[in-house]
C-alpha cells in the first residue's frame, strides 16, 4: 500500500500541534539534560562532624559521580532539627537544587509534638540512606545486667531512663515496652547521643535507650540488652532480642533513618530533574564502593539500607501516628 | 609497672620524634585558638580528610597538640585587646586586660604561657597517674553535684557585683535571661526568640562573647589614642626582655596557685560534658574567694589571671581521662577525636589500655610534650605580640570589629550572628558607660543554660522533687563548701575591719 504524503489541513494541524508542542517543551527537555548545572545544596539539621555528616559525606562521595555534579553541605542545627528544615523550607529555592539530609525518625516523631511553621506536606523524603534500629543498654558498671533484672526492679519503682532526646524512635520503644509488660520508665532527655552513653555509663540514670549505632560505638562501655526492631548484627549489639521476639509484640521497627528529602514544589514544577535525583540516587547504591565508603565512615554495614519514595512515605506516617499515640507522654501534656 | 615504664619510655621517644609535626600545629593552634569562632574541634573538622590519611601516631599528636594550643592561644587576645577567643578564656580579661591597659601586656602574655604550660603540664602527669580514679570522678559528679559547681561560677556575679551591689546583680541577671533564650531542655519548646529561628538553639556564645568584649571596647577605645594608660606608653616605649622574664618569675612565684587552680580544672574536665568555660569561672571564683586581697580582682592582678589560665588548660588534660577511660568523650573536641581514632580502628573504653596501651599512654605524651615544646616557642613571642597594644587605635578597633564580626560568623554562617555581635556589643558599650560589669551579663549567658539543664535534669531524674538537691553526699558536702565560699570572705572582711577599728 502507498501512503499517501499529501498534506491535508488534518495533517497540517497535527504537525503543528506537534511541532509547537516540542518547540515548547525544547527547553525543559534541554534543562533536563543539562540538570545539574551547578552544584546542589543540602541542609542538614544537625552539627558538623556528627553521624549525619559522615553519612552525608560517604554516601556523597559515589552520588556526585553518578549525577555529574558536586553536594554542598550546610549545617543547621538547634531544636530537635526544627532550625534545618525551617530553614530548608524557608529560604531555600525550591528548584531541585536544594535538598534537606535528616533522620526521619526522631525529626518526623518531633513534628508530631511541635509543629514546624511550614506545612509538613509540602516536602517529603524521596531517598532512605540507612536504617539503625534504637535499643536499650545499660552501662558495663550497671548492677542491671539482663533484661529480667531491669523488669523485676521496674515493677518495684519507676526507672530513670536516658534518651537523646524525648521525641525519638527509641523513647517510643520504650514507652511501647512500658505498656505491655506494665511497668513505668521515667525518661530523662540528656541531649544528644553522647551524652546519653555517658548517662547510662555513670550511673546518672538506671539505663538508656538510644541508636544502636552509636551504642555499638561505645565499645565495651556499655551492654545492650534489647533492640527495637532486628538486630542484624548480632555480637556487636551483645546478641540481644528483639522487642517483638522477646515479648511478642507487633510493634514497628523503631529505626533512625536517614534519608534525603526536597520541597514537593520542586518535584512538581520539574519532574526531569526530580527524577534524576532519584534514578541516581539508586545508581548509588548498585555501586559496589558505596558500601566501602559507608563502612569507611563508620557506618554499621547491615545499616545501609536503601528505601524509595514509598518506603519513605510509610515510614513518614508511621512516625506520625506513633507521635500522635504518644504525644502525652512526650509534651507532658 | 616495668611493662608500663617500657611502654612509656617507648612513647615518650617516639613523640619525640614527631617534632615536625607538633612544632607547625602549635602556631596552627594558636592562632585558631585566638580568633573567635574558630576552635580546635572545628579546625580538627575541617582537617579532617588530612588527619584521617595520617597514620594513627601522627593523627593523634596532631590533635591533641592543636586541642592544647589552641586553648592557649585563647587567651592571647582575651590579654592584649579584651577579646577571649573562646568561651573557656572569657574570665581571662578581667586581669589579662587590666595589666595590658598598664603596659605590662608582656608580662601577662609570659605569665599566662607559664601558667597555662604549667597547668597542663602537671595536671597531664597527674591524670596519667592516677587514671582509673580520676575516671571514677564522672560516676558521682552528677547533675545534683554538677548544679552546685555552677553555682560556684554564678556566685562570681556576686564577688562582682560587691564594687555596687544593685548594677551587678542586675546585670547578672539581665546575662541569666539572655541565657534562658532558646528552646527548653525537656520539650524543646521555643522560649523568648521573638520568632528568629537563630535563637531556638539558644543565643550562640560566639557572637555574645565578642559584642560584649570585643565590639563594645573597640567603641570604648576608639575615644583614645591608644588602648594604654599613660604609664603603660611610657612601660611599652622600652620593650625589653627583662619583662618576659619578670612575667616568667611572677608565674613561677606563684606555683602554689598555679597547682591548686589547674587541679580545680583538671576535677571539672574529666566529668563528661562539663567544659573550660565553668572551669574558667570556678577558678577565677575561688582564687578571689581565698585571696587575702580580693579587692585588687579585676584590676590586674596576677593571680586574677593565672587562675582562668592555669584551669581552662587543666580542663585539656581532663577531658582525655573520661574518653579514654570509659569511651566518653567529655567535650566537642574529644567527640571529634573519638571518630578519627575509631576511623584507624582504635575503640576506646576499659580495654583500650590492655589492646592499645601505645595509644591510651600516647594521647597523654604527647600532650606533654606539646606543652614543652609550647612554653620553649611561644614564651619568646611574648615580646613581639605585646606589641599589639601599642597600634594607634584608629586602626585596632575596626581591626578588632572586622576581625570578631567575621568571628562571630563562622561557627553557624549566619548573618543573623554578626548582627547578634553588634546588637551585644552596644548592649556592652552602654553597660560600661553606665558602670554595668560585662563580665556579670556573660557569666549569666555562658553559665545559666547550663544550670538550667543540670537543674530540669535533676528534677525530672527526681520526678519533681526538688529535695533532690540534698539527696546525695558529695552534693552535699558542696553544698557546704559554697556555703562556707559565699560567707568566708564576709567573716574574713568583718574581722579584718574590726581589727582596723580596735587599732584606732
Amino acid at each position: 500500500m502507498i501512503r499517501s504524503t499529501r498534506m491535508n489541513r488534518r495533517t497540517l494541524l497535527q504537525t503543528g500541534v506537534a511541532a509547537s508542542g516540542l518547540v515548547l517543551a525544547a527547553p525543559s527537555v534541554l534543562r533536563a539534560q543539562s540538570f545539574p548545572e551547578r552544584n546542589i545544596d543540602v541542609y542538614i539539621p544537625t552539627r558538623e562532624g556528627g553521624g549525619a555528616d559522615r553519612n552525608f559525606r560517604a554516601f556523597t562521595a559515589i552520588w556526585k559521580e553518578k549525577l555529574g555534579t558536586d553536594f554542598e553541605p550546610g549545617f543547621y542545627p538547634g531544636a530537635s532539627g526544627r532550625v534545618g528544615y525551617e530553614v530548608y523550607m524557608g529560604r531555600a529555592e525550591p528548584d531541585c537544587y536544594s535538598l534537606v539530609f535528616g533522620n526521619m525518625g526522631p525529626e518526623v516523631l518531633n513534628w508530631a509534638v511541635q509543629r514546624p511553621e511550614f506545612d509538613i506536606n509540602d516536602y517529603f523524603y524521596f531517598g532512605r540512606v540507612d536504617t539503625d534500629p534504637g535499643c536499650l543498654f545499660v552501662g558495663a558498671e550497671s548492677p542491671y545486667q539482663t533484661l529480667d533484672d531491669i523488669l523485676e526492679e521496674a515493677r518495684t519503682r519507676t526507672m530513670s531512663v536516658g534518651t537523646s532526646r524525648l521525641a525519638h524512635p527509641a523513647s517510643i520503644g520504650l514507652l511501647a515496652l512500658g505498656e505491655e509488660t506494665g511497668t513505668n520508665f521515667n525518661l530523662v532527655p540528656l541531649s544528644g547521643g553522647r551524652n546519653t552513653v555517658a548517662g547510662a555509663v555513670t550511673g546518672e540514670v538506671d539505663f538508656s535507650v538510644l541508636t544502636s549505632g552509636s551504642v555499638i560505638a561505645s565499645g565495651d562501655s556499655t551492654r545492650c540488652l534489647l533492640v527495637f526492631g532486628e538486630n542484624k548484627v548480632g555480637e556487636r549489639l551483645n546478641n540481644a532480642p528483639s522487642i517483638n521476639d522477646a515479648f511478642d509484640m507487633n510493634l514497628p521497627e523503631m529505626l533512625s533513618s536517614r534519608a534525603f528529602g526536597i520541597h514537593r514544589q520542586a518535584a512538581e514544577d520539574f519532574p526531569d530533574r526530580y527524577q534524576r535525583l532519584v534514578d541516581t540516587f539508586h545508581e548509588t547504591f548498585d555501586d559496589p564502593r558505596l558500601m566501602d565508603e559507608y563502612v569507611a565512615a563508620r557506618g554499621t554495614p547491615e545499616y545501609l539500607n536503601e528505601g524509595d519514595v514509598e518506603d519513605c512515605a510509610e515510614f513518614f506516617d508511621a512516625m506520625l501516628e506513633l507521635g500522635e499515640r504518644f504525644r502525652p507522654m512526650l509534651t507532658g501534656g | 609497672m616495668g611493662d608500663t615504664l617500657n611502654i612509656l619510655g617507648e612513647v615518650f621517644l617516639n613523640t619525640i620524634s614527631h617534632w615536625w609535626i607538633i612544632l607547625p600545629t602549635i602556631f596552627v593552634g594558636l592562632i585558631v585558638g585566638g580568633i573567635p569562632g574558630f576552635s580546635a574541634a572545628n579546625t580538627i573538622i575541617i582537617l579532617m580528610p588530612l588527619t584521617l590519611a595520617m597514620d594513627l601516631e601522627t593523627g593523634l599528636i596532631f590533635m591533641v597538640t592543636l586541642y592544647a594550643s589552641s586553648r592557649m592561644g585563647a587567651g592571647i587576645p582575651a590579654i592584649l585587646v579584651n577579646i577571649p577567643g573562646t568561651a573557656g578564656a572569657a574570665a581571662t580579661p578581667l586581669d589579662g586586660y587590666p595589666m595590658s591597659k598598664a603596659g605590662k601586656g608582656q608580662q601577662a602574655l609570659a605569665m599566662s604561657f607559664v601558667a597555662s604550660s604549667l597547668g597542663g603540664l602537671l595536671t597531664t602527669v597527674i591524670a596519667l597517674a592516677t587514671m582509673p580514679l580520676l575516671a571514677r570522678v564522672g560516676f558521682y559528679m552528677h547533675s545534683v553535684e554538677m548544679i552546685v559547681v555552677m553555682l560556684f561560677g554564678i556566685s562570681l556575679i556576686a564577688a562582682i557585683a560587691a564594687q555596687d551591689m544593685l548594677k551587678g546583680l542586675i546585670a547578672g541577671f539581665l546575662g541569666l535571661m539572655i541565657g534562658s533564650i532558646g528552646t527548653d531542655v525537656i520539650y524543646a519548646t521555643p522560649r523568648g526568640t521573638f520568632g528568629f529561628l537563630e535563637l531556638y538553639d539558644g543565643v550562640p556564645l560566639i557572637p555574645a562573647l565578642v559584642g560584649l568584649f570585643a565590639v563594645s571596647e573597640a567603641f570604648v577605645i576608639i575615644e583614645k589614642r591608644v588602648i594604654l594608660s599613660e604609664d603603660g606608653e611610657v612601660a611599652m616605649k622600652t620593650p625589653n626582655w627583662r619583662d618576659t622574664f619578670e612575667g616568667v618569675r611572677m608565674a613561677f612565684a606563684r606555683w602554689v596557685h598555679v597547682i591548686w587552680t589547674s587541679l580545680i580544672g583538671l576535677a571539672i574536665g574529666v566529668i563528661p560534658g562539663a567544659g573550660a568555660s565553668i572551669a574558667s569561672f570556678v577558678a577565677y571564683q575561688q582564687s578571689r574567694t581565698y585571696s587575702k586581697t580580693p579587692e585588687l580582682y579585676g584590676t590586674g592582678h596576677p593571680e586574677g589571671l593565672i587562675a582562668p589560665e592555669s584551669a581552662n588548660n587543666g580542663v585539656t588534660s581532663g577531658t582525655l581521662v573520661p574518653l579514654l577511660v570509659l569511651g566518653i568523650p567529655g567535650g566537642a573536641t574529644a567527640a571529634i577525636m573519638l571518630i578519627v581514632m575509631q576511623f584507624h580502628g582504635v575503640n576506646f573504653g576499659p580495654g583500650l589500655f590492655e589492646d592499645n596501651p601505645q595509644v591510651g599512654y600516647g594521647m597523654f605524651m604527647a600532650m606533654m610534650i606539646a606543652y614543652l615544646f609550647m612554653i620553649l616557642t611561644i614564651l619568646p613571642l611574648s615580646r613581639y605580640m605585646s606589641r599589639v597594644t601599642t597600634v594607634p587605635t584608629i586602626y585596632l578597633a575596626p581591626m578588632i570589629i572586622a576581625f570578631t564580626l567575621v568571628g562571630s560568623f563562622v561557627p553557624r554562617e549566619y548573618m543573623f550572628d554578626m548582627y547578634l555581635a553588634l546588637a551585644f556589643g552596644v548592649i556592652g558599650y552602654i553597660a560600661r558607660r553606665t558602670g554595668y560589669h560585662v563580665a556579670a551579663i556573660l557569666i549569666g549567658v555562658i553559665l545559666g543554660p547550663l544550670l538550667e539543664t543540670y537543674f530540669m535534669r535533676a528534677l525530672r531524674i527526681s520526678e519533681g522533687d526538688v529535695m533532690v538537691l540534698f539527696s546525695s553526699t558529695l552534693g552535699n558536702i558542696l553544698w557546704v563548701c559554697l556555703v562556707l565560699t559565699l560567707t568566708l570572705p564576709l567573716v574574713f572582711d568583718w574581722r579584718r575591719k574590726r581589727k582596723e577599728i580596735l587599732g584606732k
